[in-house]
């Protein structure tokens, strides 16, 4: 799954640290979301996409991998 | 809606209290046949050759079996400081990892360890899905940590 983390944080000029703390997980679970290491869950993508002011479609998108 | 069982993060330091003495009181009792004085006692416990009777027992193996066991526990399932669902899913593929690893170690030791030694291998798997269990899982949380940003 693709994902705009990176580019929103740099938007807002959020740490990964900054947006860990604000979604109540660790630092290394926003590292590796935005290293495509690990999907997260729909209660986290939805506190990520609102921490922004987005929509969850707006951050995260499907790519072909994830129909497999 | 949290349920995942685990201690609080407190419970890992305490953990490591419980499992060290108790480790190596342990490693004395078996590689040593370190059996102190003031533990023996007669127990009212089960016993091979006379079920249910007062046998003669020295407390070193239950002691430090017990609270080895207790400590490992401890350590491997005490919540980290940010437990997350990232840490949850870390959690259960090492523990998968662990028990596979285990599990072969015990098929070798079936297949190539033969009578008291056989006994060793038992005794350690006792502890090993755990010791498994601890070293892969903080070794991947290491990693993570150290990762760049």
């Amino acid at each position: 799954m693709k994902n705009t983390i990176k580019v929103e944080r740099a938007i807002k000029d959020y740490t990964q640290e900054d947006l860990a703390k604000l979604v109540k997980v660790s630092r290394q679970t926003i590292n590796a979301i935005e290293k495509r290491k690990y999907v997260p869950s729909t209660a986290l993508a939805m506190k990520i996409a609102y921490i922004f002011g987005k929509k969850v479609d707006d951050i995260f998108t499907l790519e072909d991998t994830d129909w497999d | 809606m949290k349920t995942n069982f685990l201690f609080p993060y407190k419970f890992k330091r305490a953990g490591w209290i419980v499992f060290i003495p108790a480790a190596i009181l342990g490693s004395f009792y078996l590689f040593f046949d370190y059996t102190p004085d003031f533990l023996h006692l007669q127990s009212p416990f089960i016993d091979s050759e006379s079920m249910f009777s007062a046998t003669n027992n020295n407390l070193i193996d239950e002691i430090s079996g017990v609270f080895s066991i207790i400590g490992l526990l401890m350590i491997a399932f005490s919540k980290e400081k940010n437990e997350d669902e990232f840490i949850s899913k870390i959690r259960l593929e090492s523990l998968l990892w662990a028990t596979y690893i285990n599990y072969i170690i015990v098929l070798f030791g079936i297949i190539f360890v033969y009578g008291s030694a056989f006994f060793y291998v038992l005794i350690f798997n006792l502890f090993t899905i755990l010791l498994f269990f601890i070293i892969r899982f903080n070794l991947v949380l290491h990693n993570l940590k150290k990762e760049e940003r």
